[in-house]
C-alpha cells in the first residue's frame, strides 16, 4: 500500500483513538481560550437581563442529559439570571417525558450552589414552578398561544408545605392571563419543538428567544434573522458566550444595540461552556487535521495512478 | 346551544363530574363500556363498510381544526361573555371545544404509552418464553422496566405531603429516593449521553470520509465546512480577526473588515445557508400541506384510505 | 370601542391577518386543481430522482447477497403524514423484495407505527400472492426511546448485516449513528430526513439521499397513481407561487429601501393604525415596508366588543385555570 492510499484509508479504530486521547488533554491542561460572543447571543444576554424584577418567564424545557454538553449550559446561564434577578419561572415539557425530572434537577443543583453561598435557594412555588409534560408538542403550542389558562388548567405543583395546588393560584402565574402576559417565551430544545412553537405562539405578543444545540443552530437562525426571535444561543459556543457575559456583561463595542449591560463579576458563573469549550477546540482541530490528511492521501494516490 | 355540545362549555354539565367523585367514575367506567364497545363494532363492521368510516372520522377529526383555523374568531372575548349572534355562537364553541380537542390528543398520547408498553412486552415475553437468540436481554429489559415503575412511583409517593418538601435536599433523601437517582441519573442519563457521544466518533469518521475534493460541487462543500467549523473555535476567529485589525488599523469603515472570520461565516450562514434552509423548508411544508389533505380528504391510497 | 365590527371578520381576518389564510387556500386550491387535472387523464412530467431509481438496485445486491433488507420509517410518535409516506415507499420496497423471496426488517419506533406497519408490510405480501411467506417478527417495535432505538436498530444491522438500509422520515441526532454503523458493514443506503438539519449527516454517509421535498414525491415516482402525481405537480405550482410572493417582495423592498426611494417616512404603522411618527420624520426601517407589514398583523388594543355577560357565570377565586 502506498503512502497515499495508507492516508486514505487510516482505520477507524485509530481515528476513534486519537479523538479520546486529544479530548482528554484539556482534561488535565486547563487552558483559556479568547472568545467573542456571537450577536444572537448577545441579544439573547440584553434581552433577559432587561426583563424587569418579580416579572414571570415562561420556559420551554426540551432537553434531557443526552445534550447536556450544550443544553445543560444554556439552561444553568438562564437559571442563573433569572435567580439573581428574582424573575419568576413557569416550566412545561413537550419533547421529552424525562425533561422536567431533568429541569428540576439541574434546579436543585443550583440551589445547592446557592445554599453554599448563603443565598436564599430559589422556591418552588413561589419562584418556579412546573407545569409538568404535555405528550403532543403541536396542541400544546397552540393550546398556549390560544388560552395558556386553558392550557396548564388543571395542572398541580407542590408548595414549599407540600400540598398540591393548582398552578395559577402561585405567585408565579397568578397574574397570567394569556400568553402574552408572560415578559418572553424561551425554548431550550434540541428537537423540533423549536419550529413548533414558533409557528404557533410568533405574534401572540410575547417575545420569544430559544437555546438551542449546535444541530439545530442552522435551522433556528432564520427565524432569529427575520427578528421573530429576540435572542438565540446556540450550541456550545452559545454557553461559552452566555457565561462570559454573564461574568463580564456586555461591554461597549460588543454591541451597538445594547451599549452597556451589567454582568455578575465574581459570582459562579463558569460552568459547562468554560469547561469544555477547549475540549471542542482540540476536538474541531482533529476533524480539520483528518480531512486534510484524507485529501493529502487523495492527491498521493492520484499522482502514482497518472 | 343545543345540549349535545355542552361539553365545549366550562361548567359542570352531563358530560364531565367533579374530580374524585362517585358520579364522575361512573361515567368513566360508562364511556370505558362504550368505547369497547364500540371498538368490537367497528372490529365485526362488514369490510365494504371499513373504508367509510375511516374516512369519515378522519375528514370530521381534521374538519376541526380546519375550521378553528379559517372560522371567523371571536374579537377580544372576555371570560363570561355570550355570543352577539349566530356566527360568534359557532365562533365560541369552537373557541371552547379546541381545550377539550387538546385533551383527546394528550388522552390519545396517554393510551400510545400504554400500547407501547404492551407492545415491549407482547415482543420480550415472547423471545423469553421461546427462548430466541439472547433472550436474557429480553430479561433484563423487563426486569428494567418493572424496577424503573415501581421505584420511580415509590419516589413520587415520598414526595409528596409535607415531608416532601425537604426531599429537595439530597441530605433528607431514603434508599429509595437515591435508588430512583441512582437509575435516573445514573444509569439511564448517563446511558442517552454515552450513545448520543458515539456520534462525536461518528463525525470524525464520516468527514474524514466525505470531505474530499472529487469535484467541483465537493470542494465548495469542504471550504464552506472548514469556514464555518473554524469561526466555532474562539481561539482561532480571535487570532484571525485580531490579523484583519493588525491590517485595517482596527478601521470600523476598512472593506478588509469583510474579510474576518465572524463576517465570512456570517455571511455563509444568513446568505447562503440560510436561504437553501428556507427554501428546503418550504418545500417539506408544502409537502406536508398536501400530504395532510390526501390524508384529510382520503385521497391517499394505500396506508390511509386504501384497500 | 368599536361594537360595530362584524363578526364574520374574525379576530385572525383584522388587519392584513387575512393574507395567511387567504395563501393557504391558495396553495390548497393549486393541490386540489392538480389533483383533478391528474385524474382526467393528463400524462404530467417528474423529473429523475436518483435514490428512487436506486431502490431496485439496492433490493437486488441484497437478494445477491442473501442479506436482508433493513427499513427505519423514522422517529415520530404518532402515524403522521411522514411515517404514511414513509410506509408508502417501504411498501414499494416490501413488494420488490417479496418478488425476489428477500427477507426484509422493519424497525419501529412506536407501537401505532408497529401496528400499521405490520398491516401494510402483510397486505404487501397479500397482494403479490405471497401471504404465507410474511413473517411477522419482520417488523418490530424497538423502543420509543431515542437513543434506545437508535442503540436497537444499530445492533440489528450489525447482527444482520443487512445489504441494503432505507432510512426514510423523522430522524434526528442518531440518523448519524445509523448511516455510520450501515457503513461500516458495507450496505447500500438510501436516506431521507424531514428535519434538515439531518440531511448533512445522511449526505456524508448515505449513498442516495432524498432531500428536502424529494421524500413526499417519492410516492407518486414510484407508483404514478394520478392522485399523487398531480399532487406533486400542485406542490411545484405552490413553489412557483411562494417564489413569486418573495419575487414581488425583493422588488417591493428594493423600490421602499433601496437608492432612490423615500427614505424619511412621517406616518407609522402602530397598532393597526397609521399614525403620524413622533418627533417627526424619521429614517425608514424594514418594519415599515409594505411587505413587512402584509405579513405582520398588528392587534388594535382599542378594539374593545361589548357582548352581554352570563347571568350564570361565576369567575374563577384567586387565579385557578379554566
Amino acid at each position: 500500500m502506498s503512502l497515499g492510499e495508507k492516508l486514505m484509508s487510516i482505520p477507524k479504530w485509530v481515528l476513534y483513538l486519537i479523538l479520546i486521547v486529544v479530548a482528554s488533554v484539556p482534561l488535565f491542561i486547563k487552558i483559556p481560550v479568547p472568545n467573542t460572543p456571537l450577536e444572537p447571543a448577545i441579544d439573547l444576554y440584553g434581552t433577559l437581563m432587561n426583563i424587569p424584577e418579580g416579572s414571570t418567564v415562561l420556559i420551554a424545557s426540551d432537553w434531557t442529559k443526552s445534550t447536556r454538553g450544550e443544553s445543560n449550559g444554556h439552561f444553568d446561564a438562564l437559571m442563573k439570571i433569572l435567580m439573581r434577578k428574582k424573575i419568576k419561572a413557569c416550566i412545561y415539557s413537550s419533547g421529552d417525558p424525562q425533561a422536567p425530572q431533568v429541569a428540576r434537577d439541574a434546579i436543585g443543583v443550583l440551589n445547592m450552589e446557592r445554599k453554599a453561598k448563603g443565598l436564599p435557594p430559589y422556591q418552588r412555588w413561589n419562584d418556579w414552578i412546573t407545569v409538568g409534560y404535555f405528550p403532543n408538542a403541536e396542541a400544546c403550542a397552540n393550546a398556549i398561544a390560544n388560552n395558556v389558562r386553558v392550557a396548564f388548567g388543571g395542572k398541580t405543583d407542590y408548595t414549599p408545605e407540600g400540598t398540591s395546588r393548582d398552578v395559577f393560584q402561585s405567585p408565579v402565574l397568578k397574574d397570567i392571563r394569556k400568553v402574552s402576559d408572560f415578559k418572553l417565551m424561551m425554548v431550550i430544545t434540541a428537537s423540533k419543538t423549536s419550529n413548533i412553537t414558533i409557528e404557533r405562539v410568533y405574534g401572540k405578543g410575547v417575545d420569544l428567544a430559544m437555546m438551542v444545540t449546535g444541530v439545530m443552530g442552522p435551522e433556528s437562525l432564520p427565524y432569529y434573522s427575520s427578528g421573530q426571535l429576540k435572542g438565540l444561543a446556540v450550541g456550545l459556543k452559545g454557553v461559552y458566550d452566555l457565561e462570559q457575559m454573564l461574568e463580564s456583561g456586555i461591554t461597549p463595542g460588543m454591541s451597538a444595540k445594547w451599549g452597556t449591560v451589567p454582568g455578575f463579576p465574581g459570582d459562579s458563573n463558569i460552568g459547562n461552556g468554560t469547561r469544555y469549550y477547549p475540549t471542542l477546540h482540540f476536538c474541531l482541530t482533529l476533524l480539520i487535521l483528518a480531512v486534510i490528511v484524507g485529501n493529502v492521501g487523495m492527491a498521493l494516490s492520484r499522482k502514482k495512478a497518472a | 346551544m343545543s345540549q349535545l355540545f355542552l361539553q365545549a362549555q366550562p361548567q359542570l354539565n352531563f358530560w364531565n363530574g367533579l374530580n374524585g367523585t362517585t358520579g364522575l367514575w361512573i361515567k368513566i367506567l360508562i364511556g370505558l363500556a362504550l368505547g369497547v364497545g364500540l371498538i368490537f363494532a367497528l372490529m365485526s363492521a362488514p369490510t365494504q363498510t371499513r373504508r367509510p368510516i375511516v374516512a369519515f372520522v378522519t375528514f370530521i377529526s381534521g374538519l376541526f381544526y380546519v375550521l378553528y383555523f379559517f372560522f371567523p374568531r371571536p374579537i377580544d372575548r372576555q371570560p363570561g361573555e355570550l355570543p352577539l349572534d349566530f356566527v360568534e355562537s359557532v365562533s365560541f364553541y369552537i373557541d371552547d371545544a379546541f381545550g377539550v380537542v387538546t385533551d383527546f390528543t394528550a388522552i390519545l398520547s396517554g393510551l400510545l404509552l400504554g400500547l407501547g408498553i404492551y407492545s415491549l412486552l407482547h415482543v420480550h415475553v415472547k423471545r423469553i418464553i421461546k427462548a430466541h437468540q439472547n433472550w436474557f436481554f429480553s430479561v433484563v429489559l423487563l426486569v428494567s422496566m418493572f424496577m424503573m415503575t415501581i421505584v420511580g412511583y415509590w419516589d413520587w409517593i415520598t414526595r409528596r405531603g409535607e415531608a416532601g418538601a425537604s426531599l429537595d435536599d439530597p441530605a433528607n433523601w431514603s434508599a429509595i429516593n437515591y435508588t430512583k437517582d441512582l437509575m435516573f441519573d445514573g444509569l439511564l442519563q448517563a446511558m442517552d449521553a454515552a450513545m448520543f457521544s458515539i456520534i462525536a466518533f461518528y463525525i470524525l469518521s464520516a468527514a474524514y470520509r466525505a470531505f474530499r475534493v472529487r469535484s467541483v460541487e465537493a470542494t465548495i462543500l469542504l471550504a464552506t465546512a472548514l469556514i464555518v467549523i473554524l469561526s466555532l473555535m474562539g481561539a482561532v476567529e480571535f487570532l484571525w480577526n485580531g490579523m484583519i485589525d493588525g491590517m485595517t488599523g482596527k478601521d470600523p469603515g476598512s472593506v478588509v473588515n469583510n474579510l474576518k472570520l465572524t463576517e465570512i461565516s456570517k455571511w455563509l450562514r444568513d446568505t447562503v445557508q440560510g436561504a437553501a434552509i428556507r427554501g428546503i423548508d418550504f418545500g417539506v411544508g408544502i409537502g406536508a400541506l398536501a400530504m395532510g389533505l390526501r390524508l384529510w380528504l382520503s385521497l391517499e391510497r394505500g396506508t390511509g384510505g386504501g384497500n | 370601542m368599536l361594537s360595530q365590527v362584524s363578526s364574520w371578520r374574525g379576530e385572525q381576518y383584522l388587519d392584513t391577518g387575512w393574507v395567511p389564510p387567504a395563501f393557504t387556500l391558495l396553495l390548497c386550491i393549486w393541490v386540489l386543481l392538480n389533483i383533478r387535472r391528474a385524474g382526467t387523464g393528463k400524462d404530467l412530467f417528474i423529473r429523475r430522482i436518483a435514490g428512487l431509481n436506486a431502490i431496485d438496485e439496492a433490493v437486488g445486491r441484497a437478494t445477491e447477497m442473501g442479506k436482508p433488507v433493513l427499513m427505519v420509517p423514522g422517529l415520530s410518535d404518532t402515524v403522521n403524514a411522514i411515517v404514511v409516506q414513509a410506509l408508502n415507499i417501504f411498501s414499494y420496497v416490501a413488494r420488490i423484495a417479496a418478488r425476489f423471496s428477500n427477507p426484509i426488517l422493519v424497525c419501529c419506533y412506536s407501537a401505532p407505527i408497529f401496528t400499521v406497519g405490520q398491516e401494510v408490510i402483510r397486505d404487501v405480501y397479500n397482494e403479490e400472492g405471497l401471504g404465507d411467506k410474511f413473517d411477522p417478527d419482520s417488523v418490530r417495535f424497538i423502543s420509543d426511546r431515542q437513543f434506545a432505538f437508535a442503540a436497537g436498530v444499530s445492533g440489528i444491522l450489525l447482527r444482520e448485516k443487512a445489504a441494503a438500509t432505507f432510512f426514510m422520515g423523522e430522524f434526528y441526532a442518531e440518523s448519524l449513528i445509523f448511516a455510520e454503523t450501515a457503513n461500516s458493514i458495507g450496505a447500500i443506503q438510501i436516506a431521507s430526513s424531514t428535519e434538515s438539519t439531518q440531511t448533512p449527516f445522511f449526505i456524508a454517509a448515505c449513498d442516495y439521499v432524498l432531500i428536502g421535498d424529494e421524500f413526499y414525491a417519492a410516492s407518486a415516482y414510484l407508483t404514478r397513481q394520478p392522485v399523487l402525481v398531480g399532487s406533486l405537480v400542485g406542490q411545484d405550482w405552490c413553489k412557483l407561487t411562494v417564489a413569486l410572493t418573495v419575487l414581488i417582495g425583493v422588488l417591493a423592498n428594493t423600490i421602499q429601501l433601496g437608492p432612490g426611494s423615500h427614505k424619511m417616512i412621517t406616518q407609522e404603522k402602530r397598532d393597526a393604525k397609521f399614525v403620524n411618527v413622533e418627533g417627526g420624520p424619521r429614517p425608514i426601517t424594514p418594519d415599515d415596508t409594505f411587505m413587512s407589514q402584509l405579513f405582520r398583523k398588528q392587534s388594535d388594543p382599542e378594539l374593545v366588543i361589548e357582548r352581554p355577560i352570563d347571568p350564570t357565570f361565576v369567575p374563577p377565586a384567586d387565579g385557578g385555570g379554566e
